[in-house]
């Protein structure tokens, strides 16, 4: 198992999965607010194409969780606005 | 870095990966540029532990060979992980940028699969809504369920894999919907009874449900989502459906998950930024044209590109494997006999043309749409801001709406809404043919493209 933390707290997960799928395991599903009404967005096509599940990771915006595998010690935020 | 290659195959999915095994043992040197982590595409996506792998998949043993074949052939070099962001023909090269550098050939084959194809309804874009794709990657590529109280809804043969795996793996399937009718079938059956493979491994499926006590309920269809107090989805609206799509009665269900898909929509932006010649069938499905060797129409002499596979028309993963087979053989001009393997072609085509007209699409599902319904995901655009510029501005065509709302021009550029709107805005084919180009092909900053000395 592996630990990151998610909005400061640590998760423990499998190694090889994605952010997306690391968050799931853990009840949470909410990974960015939208930039115009701050509305909740998560996983969606799970392939990559609609960028809904934007998050931030290690202070970079924009990264898209359902295709970004989780690493140890990894820093994941929900993303707030753009 | 620049990299040649005789043969590129772009797509590690079916078509991608047989293209390139045919190819590389016809002689040729094959770059195959892939996308993904693992090799196996959407239909073959898998954890990489033999032994779950084996229970997520319908045949994973011909996947498991297929891929095995690719990665032990001397002949082919795979990049994986690589996203192509820009392509162009230029001085009689086929040009495909990534941010690791660019590729180079002459000989094309591109097999970039398909996603997906979403309708807008109310309450789509709360969180716990999601494709049956998506449901499908995290459970084939992750090992996880995607929640626990799961409904599966649209329309397709693909909603039955999808319901029966999560089944399987212990998410409680409190309902599985499928908008056409039961008789669907019995229209068109003569042309599926010829595929006798596809019928059982259907059959195979339902059983499978049932054993679970799943039952598969024709003519309805999720008409809205609804999030609880955290934001994320808490139940849905259920309809029962008429002939033409429209709201008869309703229910409501409760669930974490709801994955509601309407078949696929193929992926054409590389292919339509290259400038091949597209077309549109009644559906309004845009797809690559190709002749019987699996060769594109385009207008450069001194390249050749091929396609192969969901791009030239959604028909599953058998169909892909034979596109494949066959645009490896073209590309490397082997004089192998391939009138077995078009023999079969054509067959599956006929199949899964068939298959379309059990499952179509109505226009009906925009009577589900309310004033508030979000069209654009990324732009958070709603259907009363698409009526206000059609309104205001006497726009009448997609292009214009896009325009005055920036509906479709958010990060996914359009590949989430765009057909929705096109359909919406009763696009003509030409116009949804021009929406299909993607000049950049995947977000990159400008840090990444000066990097690469562009600027």
């Amino acid at each position: 198992m592996i630990t990151f933390t998610f909005e400061g707290l640590p998760l423990e997960v499998q190694p090889g999965i994605s952010i997306a799928a690391a968050l799931i395991t853990h009840g949470e599903r909410i990974t960015r607010l939208t930039r115009f009404n701050s509305n909740p967005r998560g996983l969606f096509c799970g392939i990559g194409a609609c960028f809904d599940c934007l998050i931030e990771v290690d202070g970079q915006p924009n990264q898209r969780s359902c295709i970004t595998t989780v690493k140890e010690g990894m820093v994941v935020k929900v993303q707030r606005g753009s | 870095m620049e990299v040649r290659y005789q043969v590129i195959v772009l797509g590690g999915g079916p078509a991608g990966l047989n293209a390139a095994k045919y190819a590389a043992n016809s002689g040729c040197e094959v770059g195959l540029i892939d996308a993904g982590t693992r090799l196996g595409g959407q239909y073959w996506r898998h954890t990489g532990h033999e032994e779950f792998d084996q229970t997520v998949h319908h045949n994973f043993d011909q996947g498991s060979l297929l891929m095995d074949a690719v990665l032990a052939n001397p002949r082919i070099t795979i990049h994986s992980d690589t996203t192509i962001w820009s392509v162009s023909i230029i001085n009689d090269e086929i040009v495909l940028r990534t941010k690791d550098g660019a590729f180079i050939t002459q000989r094309l084959i591109i097999a970039t699969g398909a996603y997906d194809r979403t309708l807008p309804f109310p309450g789509w874009d709360i969180p716990g809504v999601m494709t049956p794709g998506a449901a499908q990657s995290l459970l084939k590529g992750q090992g996880v369920l995607a929640g626990k109280r799961v409904v599966v809804a649209g329309t397709g043969p693909f909603l039955l894999p999808v319901a029966s795996g999560l089944s399987n793996h212990g998410a409680s399937l409190v309902g599985l919907l499928e908008a056409s009718g039961k008789y669907s079938w019995a229209k068109n059956s003569l042309e599926l009874l010829r595929n006798p493979a596809k019928a059982v491994e259907g059959l195979g499926y339902l059983l499978e449900l049932r054993r679970g006590k799943v039952a598969l309920r024709f003519r309805q269809a999720v008409v809205a989502a609804h999030a609880g107090a955290d934001g994320t989805l808490e139940s849905v609206t259920i309809a029962n459906i008429d002939s033409a799509w429209q709201i008869r009665s309703t229910y409501k269900l409760s669930c974490d998950v709801v994955a509601v898909g309407w078949g696929f929509t193929a992926d054409t932006a590389i292919a339509s930024s290259l400038g091949l010649t597209l077309e549109v069938d009644e559906e309004g499905a845009v797809t690559v044209v190709v002749d019987d060797d699996q060769c594109a129409t385009q207008s450069n002499s001194a390249t050749q590109i091929y396609a192969a596979g969901e791009l030239t028309g959604i028909g599953g993963s058998d169909l892909a494997l034979v596109e494949g087979a066959i645009a490896g053989l073209a590309v490397a001009d082997s004089t192998s006999d391939l009138k077995a393997l078009k023999k079969r072609r054509n067959k599956l085509q006929r199949f899964a043309k068939a298959l379309t007209k059990v499952y179509p699409v109505l226009p009906g599902w925009k009577s589900w749409l309310s004033e508030e319904t979000t069209i654009c995901r990324c732009e958070e655009i709603s259907y009363s801001d698409i009526d206000a510029a059609k309104e205001e501005f006497d726009a009448h065509d997609a292009r214009s709406i896009k325009l005055l709302t920036r509906c479709g021009m958010g990060l996914c550029q359009g590949r989430i809404c765009g057909r929705a709107i096109a359909d919406l805005m009763n696009s003509t084919p030409q116009e949804r043919i021009n929406a299909t180009t993607r000049p950049i092909l995947s977000p990159i900053t400008l840090g990444e493209v000066a990097q690469e000395g562009l600027l």
